[in-house]
Order: structure tokens, then C-alpha cells, then sequence
């Protein structure tokens, strides 16, 4: 009988909050303004900074390679040594399971 | 395991492919290093690309013949070399007085050029040396575990 209970309380909290995303949803699609209709050429938010400020703060032509190397340089020096640690780390392993191989055949 | 003692047999189809596939891998890659600062791409994708001909190298001719081409020494240290590299370019931001990675000898000839990027195209061919080398040099490793005990070369036991 508490189970039949709790299943039916669940149930409705499950309704309830599919109900307050379907409203949510449909409120969003209602009043936000759109961001991209396909229709328009010009870039706009976000993107329209990057792409009128970028050739006079990075003085790069390509939008992605400033962004990368200059503005994000610190994100792309991490990800190089995070590749180094892992070659490094997967070298370590890689050699002593060779060397215990060897160790192997040399004991037998 | 099937695969265990890695490729011995030498398909020719296989290695026809590869002979076919491996000059168009190198310069579709170098080609990606080089204009990545003016053209989708970059240095992680096209040094990826680079290594992925040791890959190649290994389908066809099995392991013996890919590590007696590719000197693993050689890669192991051109990775630490292209990060060196790539700090080295970014300090030279704060050398002339502005912030590390900062962009410097941008304007060389007309935008969109190869070099009118300025240093970020260099620390992209660096990250492009380190991660050719560096991805190179682990499937030579992958490689390596592979091998058949006949097969096994000297790189290997490194």
C-alpha cells in the first residue's frame, strides 16, 4: 500500500515537471528574440564582436587561430602538455610491460 | 585473440593502399600545419594527420619495416622541442611589453596571407611539430605491444 502510494506521488512530481518544461519551453519560444533565422548575413552578439574587433585586437585574419593562440593561449599551452603527460604516462606503462616480458623470458 | 601478434601477413591490397595513401596523408597534413592560421585546420588536426601515415606505414609493411623507417628517438624529442618552441613564442609577447601569447609581428604584407598572422602562425606550426611528433611517436608504441615476437626490433624495447 506505501509503495502504491509513493509510485502515484512520483508520478506526479514526474507530471509536474514535465508540465513546468513543456511551459518553459514554449514561454522561451514565445518572448525570447531569435538568435539566428537563417536569413540574415551579418553576424550579431557574441559572434559580431569576435569578427568586427578581431583584426584590430589580434590583428589576425583568422577569427579560430586568434582566438586560440592569443586570447586563449594559456587553454592551448594546457592542452599540449596534457597530450605530453599522456604520451609520457602511456610510455612509462607501455615499456615496463615490455620489460617485464623480457624479464619473464629471461627467468624461464 | 585474433590480432594478438599484430599484422604479419602482408595484404596487397593493403599495402597497395597504403603506398597509394601515404604521400596524400603527409601533404594534406603539412598543407593543414602550414595555413592553419588562414584556413580552417590548425596545428593539432594536420600534426594528427602526419602521424596517422606511421599508421599507414604499419598496415602495409607490419611493424619491423614502420619502426625501422620512422626513428622513434627523433620523435620523442621533437615533442618536447615543439612545446619548448610553442612557451618560447609565447614569451616573446612579453618580451616587447604586453601579455604572454600576445600576437607580435602581425601586418607582414596583405591579410590573409600566409605569415600576416603574425607569431600565432608559428605557435601553430609548433603545436603542429609537438603533436605530429608526439601522436607519431605513441603509435609507434601501440605498435610496438603489437608486435610478434619475430617481428620485435630494437625501437621496441625502449
Amino acid at each position: 500500500m506505501k509503495t502504491k502510494t509513493r509510485r502515484i506521488l512520483a508520478l506526479c512530481c514526474a507530471a509536474l515537471i514535465l508540465a513546468a518544461g513543456l511551459y518553459a519551453l514554449v514561454w522561451a519560444k514565445a518572448t525570447l528574440p531569435p538568435t539566428y533565422d537563417g536569413t540574415k548575413q551579418e553576424a550579431d552578439g557574441a559572434a559580431a564582436i569576435i569578427v568586427q574587433k578581431n583584426l584590430g585586437e589580434a590583428y589576425a585574419a583568422n577569427d579560430v587561430a586568434s582566438i586560440v593562440f592569443d586570447f586563449r593561449g594559456y587553454d592551448t599551452l594546457g592542452e599540449s602538455f596534457i597530450l605530453l603527460t599522456a604520451i609520457a604516462g602511456s610510455f612509462v606503462i607501455l615499456a615496463m610491460s615490455h620489460h617485464g616480458e623480457e624479464d619473464e623470458k629471461d627467468e624461464v | 585473440m585474433k590480432y594478438k601478434n599484430g599484422i604479419t601477413q602482408k595484404n596487397v591490397v593493403v599495402k597497395c593502399g597504403a603506398d597509394k595513401f601515404l604521400p596524400f596523408a603527409l601533404v594534406f597534413g603539412l598543407y593543414i600545419i602550414l595555413f592553419g592560421t588562414v584556413s580552417p585546420g590548425g596545428g593539432f588536426q594536420g600534426g594528427v594527420i602526419v602521424a596517422s601515415s606511421a599508421l599507414l606505414l604499419y598496415l602495409g609493411y607490419g611493424y619491423k619495416t614502420a619502426s625501422r623507417a620512422i626513428n622513434s628517438d627523433v620523435l620523442r624529442v621533437g615533442e618536447s622541442v615543439g612545446a619548448t618552441l610553442y612557451v618560447i613564442l609565447g614569451l616573446i609577447g612579453i618580451f616587447v611589453g604586453s601579455v604572454f601569447c600576445r600576437n607580435v609581428f602581425y601586418n607582414i604584407g596583405p591579410v590573409g596571407d600566409l605569415i600576416s598572422g603574425g607569431t600565432i602562425t608559428f605557435m601553430s606550426y609548433a603545436v603542429g611539430f609537438k603533436v605530429l611528433c608526439g601522436v607519431g611517436f605513441l603509435l609507434l608504441l601501440l605498435m610496438g605491444v603489437l608486435a610478434p615476437d619475430g617481428d620485435d626490433g630494437k625501437e621496441a624495447k625502449e
